[in-house]
């Protein structure tokens, strides 16, 4: 039998903001399961509540009603500490605003995660170098962020994203601030990674680029539904 | 440590990174900590000196007699008594047992020794072997006075080491010839020690070296012609007897002076109670210097921390996001505050040093503050204190951030 392993799921889980004098439910009831090497597009309009729905799979927000589970622990039973590194080691984020440093090289943008690993891997000269090769930046690994294009410096928060060979790839409208053409590219890099076997969850409000993935959930004023290609 | 390393890097990027703004804030802990070193220089050395002399002036056993002016009532009565006269002392011997050692002594100051066109002038007191033991003077070369030079009144001296200076070719050996002192020859029958204590180039000690010893007897005799005292020193057998000796000694001279109070009696309890109440306040004033400088320090340091947690909002999300602990997050600021705060000490211990050697240049021998190794270690742990007291505040700020916040934070 060919086994599927879960890495995340979501069972019933709400979101509720006080927002002035309402509540406004920017997510309700949303369950779904992730597999590991699966390639999922998470598809809705701006305030559809899919940046919710990122930011409780990435651990960076709790839910208000039901439980996000990953590789099997409910995330609520766990402290902070343990969701910082559950993020370090097993979720690489990959944001639209790339969310470089500035101050720092290519290369020290891409070694930030490895800081924050709970045991620093022996060999992290050589995953910096492995990552850096992976999205094809190795020739510009001494400039700073502001020296390079849009579509590079999405490479590099990308290579930034892998350096710790995390088991889920997070990206929030990754292609959003890129032209049409580098988007293609950096599109074939997440299927290219996902052939390699790692799990990719992209977020967007395009219906084209959610097509190019097997897997399609929609968001739609806070509730979930799963779509097909 | 490899985080704290990285703390450092980040630290000095930042710093680097904001140059004028950086600048201000070391120049804050930079004044902080030169003020704190040079006061410390300048106690350090003010009371070590003074520690020092009161030592070298004879223990807390050391009780003198010495002469006082008469109350108006007893004034009309001052021909009645002679003042401190050798009987004195031996009434003292006799009738005060607690009285260990005992020194009678008659100063003659701005006294002339002089050898061969050579001369010192100085002070040369009249004494019994009592004083070697009660003002701590050690006789480095030949020997003290013997009771046949008491008795015979003999024309011997003993001398300082500034008198060997003054009188000597360097490398002579005075020991076996004669200073004429008062018209007659002395022989000379010891050296003493030299005493130093430097204080930067002064040496504090240099009155003990300012002296020259002949027997009480010769010096009543021969040169004062009387057997006035200039006062009595006298060393009590056992401190837990100070009281009672004080007393006694008090009582004998009141009845060899006929009930004319034209002594006291002192300690130097006295002395070492100012130089404790000094020092204590000296100490409180010290710490408020300090404390005022550390204050100022650290609202420099909290306010540029502050500034830049406020432009680095959007780096702290990052950095939560990939998995940064909120004591990732703490710690990483903690280590920029107290680098901030280390180049600023570390500028301070090197502008106090410059201010020392100036002052030392400037001032007076005496009151010039010295270089106390102490200064140091009070730098860095000053520089450190700051930092971490001004650091914590907005660290804390910075790991309670949320990521979401932060991250949308433009």
């Amino acid at each position: 039998m060919n086994s599927v392993r879960e890495v995340l799921r979501l069972d019933r889980v709400g979101k509720r903001y006080p927002m002035g004098d309402t509540i406004v439910d920017a997510l309700v009831d949303a369950s779904f399961t992730l597999n590991e090497g699966e390639a999922v597009a998470i598809l809705g309009p701006s305030g559809s509540g899919k940046s919710t729905l990122m930011h409780l799979l990435g651990f960076l927000d709790s839910p208000t009603s039901g439980e996000v589970i990953f590789e099997g622990r409910p995330v609520a039973a766990l402290t902070e500490r343990q969701r910082a590194r559950i993020r370090a080691e097993k979720i690489g984020f990959v944001f639209q605003a790339f969310n470089l440093l500035p101050r720092l090289s290519v290369r020290a943008n891409v070694a930030l995660p490895l800081a924050y690993n709970s045991a620093p891997p022996a060999d992290a000269e050589a995953r910096v170098d492995r990552a850096l090769e992976l999205v094809g930046m190795t020739h510009r690994a001494h400039h700073k962020p502001g020296e390079l294009s849009g579509g590079q410096r999405q490479r590099v928060a990308i290579a930034r994203a892998l350096v710790n060979e995390p088991r889920i790839l997070l990206a929030d409208e990754p292609t959003g601030n890129l032209d049409t053409k580098t988007a293609a590219a950096i599109l074939d890099l997440f299927q290219e990674l996902n052939r390699l076997g790692r799990t990719i969850i992209v977020v967007t409000h395009s219906p084209e680029i959610a097509a190019r993935f097997k897997r399609q959930i929609h968001v739609l004023d806070g509730r979930v539904t799963e779509g097909s290609a | 440590m490899k985080r704290l390393f990285s703390g450092v890097i980040n630290g000095l990027a930042e710093i680097w990174g904001h140059k004028l703004r950086s600048l201000l804030t070391i120049s804050c802990v930079m004044l902080g900590v030169a003020s704190m070193v040079v006061t410390t220089g300048f106690m350090e050395g003010f009371f070590g000196t003074w520690e020092a002399s009161l030592q070298e002036a004879g223990g807390l056993e050391k009780i003198s007699g010495v002469p006082q002016s008469l109350s108006e009532r007893q004034a009309p009565f001052a021909p009645v008594s002679k003042g401190f006269t050798l009987a004195d002392a031996r009434a003292l011997t006799e009738l005060v047992p607690t009285i260990a050692v005992l020194s009678p002594e008659i100063d003659a100051e701005s006294s002339r020794l002089t050898r061969k066109g050579r001369r010192f002038v100085g002070r040369a007191q009249g004494v019994t072997n009592g004083i070697f033991e009660i003002n701590r003077y050690e006789v480095a070369e030949g020997r003290m006075f013997s009771d046949l030079d008491m008795n015979d009144h003999a024309d011997v001296i003993i001398i300082g080491s500034e008198v060997t200076k003054n009188c000597f070719q360097p490398g002579e050996n005075p020991l076996g010839q004669f200073l004429d002192y008062n018209g007659r020859p002395f022989l000379i029958i010891g050296v003493l020690k030299h005493y130093e204590r430097l204080y930067g180039t002064y040496n504090t000690l240099n009155w003990k070296n300012d002296v020259a010893f002949i027997p009480i007897t010769t010096m009543a005799s021969k040169v004062q012609r009387s057997d006035q005292l200039s006062w009595i020193n006298m060393k009590s057998e056992d401190l837990s007897r100070l009281r009672e000796t004080v007393d006694a000694a008090a009582n004998v001279l009141a009845q060899q002076h006929r009930g004319l109070i034209d002594f006291k009696v002192k300690t130097n309890e006295e002395s070492l109670a100012s130089y404790a109440s000094t020092k204590a306040s000296f100490v409180v004033g010290g710490s408020a210097i300090a404390g005022v400088s550390l204050l100022v320090s650290g609202i420099g340091i909290m306010n540029l921390m502050l500034a830049s947690i406020n432009e680095r909002v959007r780096e702290i999300g990052i950095r939560k996001a990939i998995g940064a602990t909120p004591f990732n997050i703490f710690s990483q600021f903690v280590a920029e505050a107290v680098t901030l705060s280390l180049l600023g000490g570390a500028a301070g211990v090197g502008v106090a040093v410059a201010m020392i050697q100036g002052l030392g240049a400037v001032l007076p021998p005496g009151s010039a503050p010295m270089l106390a190794p102490s200064a140091f270690w009070v730098g860095f742990a000053f520089s450190v204190t700051a930092g971490v007291l001004a650091g914590i505040y907005p660290a804390v700020q910075a790991a309670k951030l949320d990521p979401i916040e932060a991250l949308r934070y433009e």
